[in-house]
């Protein structure tokens, strides 16, 4: 027994010391979690609007082209649940925030982050937010569990030997990095992305379910704004006609009539719905869901002059 | 609990350690601990199911005494029975409730009588195909006296939950495991070196393999209406490989972590995919369920005694049933048909106990027929995958009237091509090293053996590396479903 513990000992000692390296080098990378976390540390209060929501947020609202003093708390695959999470932790320090601005795109009612190919997110909510998050996984807990390896390592040698950062946003939390010069095909990505977002069937117990949490989270943040008088403005994000031509009608009437019943409850909420907008064309996308720097402008600008309306 | 996760990494060793230096000398504690272990491990997944194995262990082992006590053969077959109904009324409950019904409603709309469904939603317990066949064997085989019934509630208990078989096999039968929780068991070094080694290759076949394989054999069958013919193919080989280093995979685990207990398991798969006829590959894959079917279905119906026909019928049946078993779904059925089309000539002819030695003992290379025969079997083998995997029977038939058209004949076009090349290449590598130990009990189990120990450690962390840097996402074991 003594001798097997010993061998046991030897051959994990070597992948222990690494794996504990890895995750304190890893965790020691600013990275746009990080940062946006600690805008909203130091800034809370002089926030005037704060943008939440998917990557549709994060490339899509500029907050330079907002009037009043605006940070973008979007970020990928940021599902509801952790836009309700962001208000709540820093409940209290917002003193000047009179707008959030909530896109509810095709997916959004339908989508749960813990379940899909994008769950290894949730550990940065936890490590870098530092949200209470009960995850049953303990690669939730842990950079080097959480992460392929090889993206893992990809990391540490960008950052540590190249001296590349892993930062993509700027101060205000936008993302600079879709430019319009290096547009991706249109008619192919509208094609991925729908089939990606189209649920298979959103009458299933499964996206039931998310439905109703995702329903349940919208009143809660309606709720949380009411209590501080903030107002939310529900948008649909633009998007080119070679995603909105292959979505499924039932899935997109469904988030529609939703978001338009939900709001129209509620003194403190409006929608705006930009899918087919003939103001976004062509030039304004990097791909055909997601807005190019020259898009965001025009979208930001046209949120401000709604927001002062 | 998955086996490939970090809780299951840490989950082990605090049992290992209590078992053999906590209460290494108190049997019935190590028992009980096992049994605590297995709900931990089961209700990791969802506690509340975890009701359903503990009434089945209590009416199994309350029908166990009783068969023990009673003479009567009338009063015996009623507690079999309910044994019987009890776990098969679970069973049926929770994994057809829904297909029945919705059949019922199909059959009676097609005759004009429109009935409003009530279907349920009804979660499938995890597993729950494996215990209950596990739990039967036990009341089965004290009914026909083949086995003791026991009187240690801990030890049958421990034989029902015993973590690393409990969800997905191998299925044991008690004759087999049971009386191993009886007998006192002591540290064997050898044998616990040798269950951590298939333990890594289990991990390797199902991280780095399996998991790779599913994204795409997950990415083409989903988008399969958009996809030419070639990448179908390409498809229906990934799920090939993703099911058996899935499957074999946990069954490699599991059996290397009974050995760390001090347990034996029966083997669960033979390198079925190097078989040189169906009736070999049925003989080499999900070998407990096979053997299961074979005692306790086959053998009753009459097994190959009498005629052509019964033989025939009795075939039919266990095929049709394995089918069926693997899930509540018309294209399991359709898979259980085909194999069974597959076999039946071999049946017929009497060829169907060719093939019992593993190809090519004892050479390095199989002969020209060998390799043809392999090569038959496995595309056979593929094509049924499809029906397997497939959404409904619509979607296997467009899927392979796509693979049978022209555009066969066009490259493969899907998202991460790179990452698919190098999936195909640690598959190469994967048969490579199968081939080489296709004659032991694992691929890896004598491999290395004499190597000098750097050389040795090297291999390992070979393996180790390959599972962490080249493992797919987190895929739960496919087994789990059924």
């Amino acid at each position: 027994m003594k001798r097997f513990i010993i061998k046991i000992i030897w051959l994990f000692f070597p992948i222990l010391m690494v794996a504990l390296g890895m995750e304190i080098l890893m965790r020691n990378i600013p990275n746009d979690y990080l940062l946006k976390n600690q805008y909203l540390e130091n800034h809370s209060p002089e926030i005037e609007t704060l943008i939440l929501g998917s990557s549709h947020s994060f490339y899509g609202f500029n907050p330079e082209y907002f009037s009043g003093k605006t940070f973008n708390a979007s970020y990928i695959s940021q599902p509801l649940k952790y836009d309700y999470k962001i208000l709540e932790k820093f409940q209290g320090k917002f003193d000047n925030l009179k707008t959030i601005v909530l896109p509810i795109s095709y997916f959004t009612l339908f989508s749960k982050l813990e379940a899909d190919s994008e769950a290894w997110r949730v550990k940065n909510y936890i490590i870098y937010y530092k949200m209470k998050i009960s995850s049953k996984s303990l690669s939730d807990y842990s950079e080097f569990l959480g992460n392929r390896k090889n993206v893992g390592i990809k990391r540490l040698v960008l950052y540590y030997i190249l001296g590349k950062s892993q930062v993509t946003c700027t101060e205000s939390g936008w993302v600079a990095r879709y430019k319009s010069k290096n547009a991706r095909n249109l008619t192919e990505t509208g094609k991925i992305a729908s089939i990606r977002h189209t649920k298979d069937n959103i009458y299933s117990d499964k996206y039931q379910k998310r439905y109703k949490d995702n329903i349940e989270t919208i009143k809660n943040i309606i709720k949380w704004s009411e209590n501080y008088n903030i107002r939310i403005m529900f948008v649909t994000p633009p998007a080119f006609e070679t995603y909105r031509k292959n979505l499924n009608a039932v899935q997109l009437n469904t988030t529609v009539k939703t978001i338009k019943e939900i709001s129209s409850k509620s003194e403190n909420c409006t929608y705006i719905n930009l899918l087919d907008d003939p103001n976004f064309i062509e030039e304004d996308y990097y791909d055909a869901d997601h807005m190019s720097e020259i898009g965001a402008k025009k979208l930001s600008m046209l949120i401000n002059n709604k927001i002062n309306e | 609990m998955l086996f490939n996760s970090i809780d299951f990494a840490i989950f082990l060793p605090i049992v290992f350690t209590f078992y053999w230096f906590v209460i290494n000398k108190n049997l019935q504690l190590q028992n009980l601990l096992i049994v605590i272990a297995g709900y931990v491990f089961y209700g990791w997944w969802d506690w509340r199911f975890l009701s359903l194995i503990i009434f089945s262990t209590i009416v199994d082992f309350s029908v166990g005494l009783q068969l023990k006590i009673e003479e009567n053969q009338t009063k015996r077959k009623i507690f079999l029975w309910i044994s019987i109904l009890v776990n098969l009324g679970f069973l049926g409950f929770f994994k057809y409730y829904n297909f029945f019904l919705e059949n019922f409603i199909t059959a009676f709309s097609f005759f004009g009588t429109e009935i409003k469904p009530n279907s349920l939603r009804i979660i499938l317990p995890v597993g729950i195909s494996f215990y209950t066949f596990q739990t039967l064997s036990y009341t089965i085989d004290v009914y026909r006296r083949k086995l003791e019934p026991t009187k240690d509630f801990i030890a049958f208990a421990a034989f029902v939950a015993f973590f690393p078989q409990l969800v997905a096999g191998p299925i044991e039968k008690a004759t087999h495991l049971l009386t191993q929780f009886y007998s006192k068991r002591s540290f064997d070094y050898s044998k616990a070196v040798d269950g951590m080694r298939q333990i890594l290759w289990g991990l390797f076949k199902k991280v780095v393999i399996a998991d790779n394989c599913a994204e795409f054999a997950n990415q083409i069958f989903n988008n399969s209406t958009d996809l030419n013919g070639s990448t179908l193919l390409l498809g229906a080989l990934f799920f090939t490989f993703q099911i058996y280093g899935d499957f074999s995979g946990y069954s490699d685990i599991a059996i290397g972590t009974t050995r760390l207990f001090g347990f034996d398991l029966v083997r669960n798969f033979a390198f079925p995919y190097f078989s040189r006829d169906i009736a070999e590959f049925w003989r080499r894959w999900h070998i407990s369920l096979s053997s299961w079917f074979r005692e306790y279905l086959y053998i009753p119906l009459g097994g190959s005694r009498g005629g052509t026909l019964m033989k025939v019928r009795n075939t039919f049946v266990i095929f049709i049933v394995s089918g069926f078993w693997h899930g509540a779904n018309w294209t399991f059925i359709i898979w259980g048909a085909l194999n069974v089309i597959y076999f039946l000539p071999l049946l017929l002819t009497n060829n169907n106990r060719k093939n019992l030695e593993i190809v090519a003992k004892g050479k390095i290379l199989p002969s020209t027929k060998e390799f043809l025969q392999i090569l038959i079997t496995f595309g056979l083998t593929v094509f049924a995958w499809i029906f397997f995997r497939a959404e409904n029977i619509k979607h296997a038939f467009s899927y392979i009237s796509e693979i049978l058209s022209t555009s066969l004949f066009e490259f493969p076009i899907f998202r991460g091509i790179t990452r698919a090349l190098a999936t195909i290449f640690f598959i190469v590598i994967f048969l490579l090293i199968e081939w080489y130990g296709r004659e032991s009990q694992y691929a890896i189990a004598n491999l290395g053996l004499k190597w000098k120990q750097p050389l040795r450690y090297a291999m390992y962390y070979s393996i180790i590396v390959a599972i962490f840097w080249f493992g797919g996402k987190q895929q739960q074991f496919i087994y789990f479903q059924f």
